[in-house]
């Protein structure tokens, strides 16, 4: 592109919203506005210091944001597509891999759809045994957010802290499904293993820990004056704005809506647990830390409870254990693992459509798999919270300083490859 | 007012507030390094329910195929090796995402995991794993504790998160 035409072209038109034209890649400065002030373009990423690949394209009067464009699409790994040439199984493994910090909660709502389409219902006990590993799945997902803001602003106490302390969430999950990250533990019909002994008292020691240590965090991180200073009224979402863009998980309720996949959909044992949805008013940064700490309570609280009511009973729906012989019957109850039935590899749900959402600890994703009644599903739709809530990049940095950038992407908990997909 | 309302307007609650900042990380100053294990002298001891490398009891194997159809990462794929009269499956560590769909869907629990995942080889060719005396059949170890490496227990605790004990 030659720089001549399109600069003189932008002088005239001011820097409001939208107004300036793509520049060509080759320059900055882009052009002087009304008063002949010059504007920059500055390119962060795609190689990224902290979360995954993606770019952001900032313009620059001063120190002031005109204009932040994220650039996605980095790590794109085409996995809808990938789903159609896989069968309905072999997709999980698949699906986790999109936000693998949080591979239960992601997996879910595909497996519900799955199981919605094939008829089948999981037991009571699965369950218990999901919603236990997705709030585990939620408290891990929530840290590795808290530490990457830690370190986007430099705080590099709060960064190992939260690493360090998710290794406890994630020994957890690892001790219940024998993965650390990509547990495919959620599967059509139930879940891969029973509740291991003893995983009880470890839990409850690692809730113990874990309240103490949020007290630690109030005070060197959150509460810091470092950090309100650089949070509190910075980014502000309205509560209408929020609505209005289709904002989903923590970063929704800190603008005063209270909406939760989990409530709305009612999936799992959450019907039958107490515990709340935090909702703050502020909108700022500050607030959208601030209700992932409240989540994080929240999560244990669920855990506590699922672990104190847990049925007894199968983890496995009665439909598919039928299929196996009884020897292997008998080795599933006496191991707490699963076998499969070999007609798992070629699930063959009936031509339809279903859908399914859920919460994860970035937002609610959705799920539409179109089925043609073969053993891989036609189309599979997938709606990841990151996807939904990179509107915000541009939305909240219009008019806040430079230096906030780094600020509001912490506290959006933006995970690039999970709206990249 | 809200805490962090406070903060802002009320210098010196602000500087309590430092304060209390400061004192935390100093609380941890003298902490023993909590988590870090020193890795190859001391050894995670992964427990009898972790997904680590996959071992096949040939005896047991029936040939079945279940375990190469339901691998979603085509790293499990049946071969029919000389002098055999049956296909055995043998397994690509190139491609294993270790999620255990395989040994779940053994009928004859021919494949198990073993609780080790620390290994490396020198060459590509060495990851495939044929059903081969010695290979696919063999049982692993972590190279670390070959070497002498003590094995830890975690433990998870009120005080510390997770605790590594020499077992
Ligand atoms: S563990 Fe999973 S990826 Fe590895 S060989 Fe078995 S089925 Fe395939
Ligand atoms: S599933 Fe088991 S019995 Fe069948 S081929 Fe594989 S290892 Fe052999």
């Amino acid at each position: 592109m030659t720089s001549q035409g399109s600069r003189s072209s932008e002088t005239d038109m001011g820097y409001g919203p939208g107004t300036i034209k793509e520049p060509g890649f080759r320059y900055r400065p882009m052009g002087r506005d009304a008063e002949g002030m010059e504007l920059y373009e500055i390119f962060i990423g795609p190689q990224h210091p902290a979360s995954g690949h993606m770019r952001i394209v900032v313009r620059l009067d001063g120190d002031i944001i005109v204009n932040a464009d994220p650039d996605i699409g980095y790590v794109h790994r085409t996995m809808e597509k990938l789903s159609e040439t896989r069968e309905y199984l072999k997709s999980i493994p698949l699906f986790e891999r999109a936000t693998i910090i949080d591979s239960a909660n992601i997996t879910w709502p595909y497996v519900r759809a799955v199981e919605q389409m094939l008829g089948v219902e999981a037991p009571l006990r699965a369950k218990y045994l999901r919603t236990l590993l997705a709030e585990i799945n939620r408290i891990s997902s929530h840290l590795y957010g808290f530490g990457l803001t830690g370190i986007f602003i430099n705080h590099s106490t709060m960064y190992m802290w939260s690493f360090g302390d998710r290794e406890i969430w994630v020994q957890l999950a690892e001790e219940l499904t024998g993965a650390r990250l990509t547990h495919t533990y959620i599967i059509p019909g139930g879940v891969r293993r029973d509740l291991p002994q003893g995983f009880k008292e470890k839990a409850l020691k690692a809730i113990r820990y874990m309240e103490r240590r949020l007290e630690d965090y109030m005070k060197i991180f959150v509460y810091n004056p470092v950090t309100v200073a650089r949070f509190r009224e910075v980014g502000v979402l309205t509560k209408n704005d929020a609505s209005r863009l289709g904002i989903v998980g923590p970063n929704l309720r800190a603008s005063g809506v209270h909406y939760d996949a989990r409530i709305a959909e009612k999936y799992g044992a959450y019907p039958e647990l107490d515990f709340e949805i935090p909702v703050m008013e502020e909108g700022d940064s500050l607030a959208r830390l601030l209700v992932r700490i409240e989540e994080i309570k929240q999560s244990m609280r669920i855990i506590k409870q699922v672990l104190d009511k847990m049925p007894q009973g199968p983890f496995f729906a009665d439909k598919y254990m039928r299929l196996i012989p009884p020897a292997l019957r008998k080795h599933v109850a006496e191991t707490g693992r699963i076998k499969l039935p070999g007609a798992f590899i070629r699930l063959k749900p009936p031509a339809g459509e279903a859908v399914a959402r859920g919460e994860m600890g970035h937002g609610e994703v959705f799920y539409h798999i179109v089925s043609t009644g073969d053993t891989k599903p036609y189309r599979v739709r997938i709606i990841t919270p990151a996807f939904r809530n990179v509107v915000l990049f541009r939305h909240l940095t219009r008019g806040a300083r430079f230096m906030d950038l780094p600020v509001i992407y912490g506290s959006i908990d933006y995970f690039p490859p999970e709206g990249d997909r | 007012m809200s805490i962090a309302d406070r903060i802002r307007r009320n210098p010196l609650y602000s500087l309590k507030m430092h304060a209390a900042a400061i004192a935390t990380g100093l609380r941890y100053l003298f902490a023993k390094p909590r988590m870090t294990v020193r890795y190859p002298e001391y050894v995670i001891d992964l427990g009898r329910n972790y997904r680590g490398m996959i071992r096949l009891h040939k005896d047991k194997c029936i040939s079945c195929s279940l375990c190469a159809q339901v691998c979603p990462a085509s790293a499990m794929k049946m071969y029919k090796l000389p002098g055999e009269k049956k296909m055995y499956p043998g397994i690509n560590y190139q491609r294993c995402i270790f999620c255990g769909f395989c040994v779940d869907i053994c009928p004859v629990n021919a494949l198990e995991h073993t609780p080790v995942h620390d290994i490396a080889e020198e060459d590509m060719e060495g990851m495939i794993y044929l059903p081969l005396p010695g290979r696919f059949d063999r049982e692993w170890k972590s190279p670390a504790e070959e070497e002498g490496g003590r094995k830890v227990k975690v433990e998870f605790d009120e005080e510390e998160g997770l605790k590594h004990e020499p077992e």
